[in-house]
């Protein structure tokens, strides 16, 4: 009888991973690919026929990054919209979120009940983002609870969703609502991944809790910060739901709370156009990516040097 | 031994279970791909329904009727005046025509129309005025003819035209006819004019100059002349004399810019609001204390956008009363086309006829529902009726009478199939004209800049 020689369980890792990569070529990696090869292509819908697809190389990309007839490049406006709507959401997201996961890890005050208050600030985060638009759009509506107090006080009906201002703002609120307890609770994980023993030699020293926060808190949560913000900035590019539903997709008024999402499922869903949308989405691939590298940098620390001596 | 077995299955049934629902995802989205072959072939489904002609059983066909349609409306007559024969199975997909949603879901299934499985495919679906034309000029749609329906003189002319392709084949049927009207509220045109019969009251409404002096007069009294600017907007548009595309090209119609101006001068005068047609901001005026004047529209906006007035509490039912208005104008309409590679033309055929020409189900229409439906005779008959009135909204006014004065003139003219969308987006990017956040140059950018993004085939300049 043979004897064997050793047992190999190599082939069994392959075959367990193999699932997950069967189905990523195929629902991901095949649909990437397309989108960047048909990106060159003019391929789009005339009423129920198809033109294409047809090779036209960079002409979408030109087109995208040609002057529109508003005079705007419709793709930087767009992106500047997410970019603005995110920023205007993620400001008080991050102040409210630092300062709930400071008090919750707070040894000193020692809340009780973090439990409960972890699951109410991040219940909004469970609730569809398309039922908040639709419950703000209906709350600050012409005919909404809003309108009808100002009214009974004499004043005269506000358009909200006729005016850029507060359809960005409506936008970025509802965004920082939904997002803030997702943010505090990977803060709080932060926090309280720092060593409690500084928080206490600093208390022993003396230290007030601004200067704990600022000297020590802060510094040493900067690197999950970082990770929080850019994960955040990623998503925020990916904005698309709230705005769609507050103005039924057109980006009321005039296209300024247009984001890129929505520009693409215009492209896509509406006029078909499949080759300037897979241009859009390339674009929005491509920003995403940087962002990624970025994330991945700061997480990942270029290779300690070996420390020569010691001092 | 059995382990390993064990770790066999259970490493396939995860694989398995991962590729097949990755199927589900991968079909939908990859039905782009291959559609210009979908198209192709929808042409040799034609021949299949036409060897079906023979008088047949309805119930020998498909067992499974799917009917597109975009809301609730005609589903509703549907189910109750009309009797399914037994063993098929009406199956309904209502997509919303919002945002030209409805024909962004009936465009796929169309043209995956051919290898769709027999029960699952279209049988009959539902087109507005504004689109028809889209489904009428292509191989999608059906000569009814071939199935059974003859083309009646009781029909208005102008459904059939609409419903006719180019070479003039009759692709469908309208089950409505929609001369629209000026709806106004009794108590308020009492208030401003000092009258309320219909007569004096469209003296004094029979242009627009005038229309405009009634305004600034409902204004003094505290009243809005409409709860909308774009409740008028139907009434100019289908006054036009081009088309929204002629030659290629996005062409604004001196019509459509009138309104543009009348808007404008409203909404500053505060005749008006900017709330959307279908918005609560409008339809919130319809209640008791409501405070707009008038609205337009056909039969079918009774049932369909009066709902506030006819509420039992706070609504305004019998406060209302209708006349021609400034303009003669229709607005929107059903049709029932049928699709082609259906698997039931009979029962499509029989409903088609059911809906046109059979006088139990439109004497039930006329009646209980206060359509005016596409059968002249029928009509003529209502509005001859002295007895007949429309009880649940108009107060017994026997608005028959108007409407089939109103249908002689209507003219299906200066359509194209990219109507629904141009008609509804135009008002919506001319807000910020109106509201002064824009000059109109600059907000009429914005609305070309829309047409050319939705459709890049339409020359913008």
């Amino acid at each position: 009888m043979k004897k064997r020689k050793s047992i190999s369980y190599a082939k069994w890792g392959v075959v367990f991973v193999l699932p997950f990569f069967i189905v990523f070529a195929i629902c991901q990696l095949y649909p990437l690919l397309s989108t960047f090869y048909y990106s060159f292509f003019e391929y789009r819908r005339v009423q129920l026929t198809t033109v294409g697809p047809n090779f036209i190389g960079f002409d979408n990309y030109i087109e995208l990054f040609t002057p529109d007839l508003t005079g705007n490049i419709g793709i930087l406006k767009y992106f500047g919209n997410t970019m603005l709507m995110w920023f205007l959401g993620a400001v008080p997201q991050f102040i409210f979120a630092l300062i709930l996961a400071v008090i919750f890890t707070s040894e000193r005050m020692k809340i009780k009940g973090t439990g409960f208050f972890k699951t109410v600030i991040y219940m909004p985060n469970l609730i569809m983002a398309s039922a908040f638009g639709m419950l703000f759009y209906t709350i600050f509506s012409l005919g909404g609870p809003v309108n009808q107090i100002i009214q009974a006080n004499g004043g005269e009906a506000i358009y909200f969703f006729n005016q850029e201002v507060s359809v960005k703002a409506i936008i970025a609120f509802i965004n920082f609502l939904m997002w803030y307890g997702n943010t505090t609770i990977l803060l709080m994980a932060g926090i309280m991944g720092i060593d409690q023993s500084l928080f206490e030699a600093a208390s022993i020293d003396g230290a007030k809790s601004t200067q704990v926060f600022f000297r020590i808190t802060i510094p040493l949560l900067m690197p999950i910060m970082l990770y929080v913000f850019v994960t955040a900035l990623i998503g925020g590019l990916q904005m698309y739901d709230v705005p769609q539903i507050i103005t039924s997709g057109t980006g009321a008024p005039s296209n300024t709370s247009m984001t890129m999402i929505m520009y693409l499922n215009t492209l896509i869903a509406k006029s078909r156009n499949f080759g300037l949308g897979g241009a859009v989405s390339v674009l929005i691939f491509i920003i995403t990516a940087i962002l990624s590298f970025v994330v991945f940098k700061s997480m990942v620390p270029s290779k300690p040097k070996k420390a020569k001596g010691g001092k | 031994m059995k382990k390993r077995i064990l770790a066999a299955v259970l490493a396939t049934a995860s694989i398995l279970g991962a590729v097949s629902g990755c199927n589900d995802t991968s079909a939908v989205s990859s039905g782009s791909g291959d559609e210009t072959s979908k198209a192709e072939g929808s042409g040799d489904a034609t021949s299949d329904s036409e060897e079906s002609k023979d008088k047949v059983n309805p119930a020998d066909e498909g067992k499974v009727l799917n009917i597109w349609a975009w809301n609730e409306e005609f589903k509703g007559f549907f189910e109750k005046y009309y009797t399914v024969p037994e063993g098929v199975t009406v199956n309904w997909v209502i997509n919303p025509s919002d945002g030209g949603v409805y024909q962004q879901k009936l465009d796929e299934a169309i043209l995956a129309q051919a290898d769709a499985a027999a029960d699952e495919k279209i049988d009959m679906f539902l087109a507005e005025a504004d689109y028809i034309k889209k489904y009428t000029n292509t191989e999608a749609t059906l000569d009814v003819s071939t199935i059974g329906v003859e083309k009646l003189d009781t029909q208005y002319e102008y459904t059939v035209q609409a419903a006719s392709d180019d070479a003039g084949k009759v692709k469908g049927v309208s089950f409505q006819c929609c001369p629209s009207a000026l709806i106004y509220r009794k108590s308020i045109a009492k208030d401003v004019l000092g009258v309320d019969d219909p007569a004096s009251v469209q003296e004094a409404l029979s242009d627009w100059t005038k229309f405009e002096e009634v305004a600034a007069k409902a204004k003094e009294k505290g009243y809005l002349m409409t709860g909308s600017n774009v409740a008028t907007f139907r009434v100019f548009s289908n006054n036009v004399t081009s088309a929204w595309v002629e030659d290629g090209k996005l062409n604004i119609d001196p019509a459509i810019d009138q309104w543009t101006e009348q808007s404008k001068k409203f909404y500053d005068n505060g005749y008006t609001t900017l709330a959307g047609i279908w918005e609560d901001g409008n339809t919130k005026e319809m209640f008791k204390d409501g405070k707009a004047m008038c609205y337009f529209g056909p039969s079918w906006y009774y049932n369909f956008s009066m709902t506030n007035a006819q509420d039992p509490e706070k609504g305004s039912a019998g406060d209302w009363a209708i006349t021609t208005g400034p303009q003669a104008h229709f607005w929107g309409g059903t049709w029932l086309l049928a699709a082609t590679g259906t698997d039931n033309p009979t029962l499509v055929a029989d409903i088609m006829n059911a809906f046109i020409a059979d006088e139990e189900v439109l004497t039930k229409l006329v009646e209980k529902e206060g359509q005016f439906v596409n059968n002249s005779a029928i009509n003529q008959k209502y509005a001859e009726d002295p007895n007949y009135g429309n009880k649940t909204i108009l107060d017994g006014q026997n608005d028959f009478a108007l409407y089939v004065d109103l249908a002689k003139n209507i003219k299906f003219e200066h359509k194209t199939g990219y109507d629904q969308l141009l008609s509804e987006k135009y008002p919506e990017y001319m807000k910020t004209y109106f509201d002064g956040s824009k000059s109109k140059d600059e907000a009429l950018a914005d609305f070309k800049q829309y047409v050319k993004d939705t459709y890049p085939e339409i020359v913008v300049e």
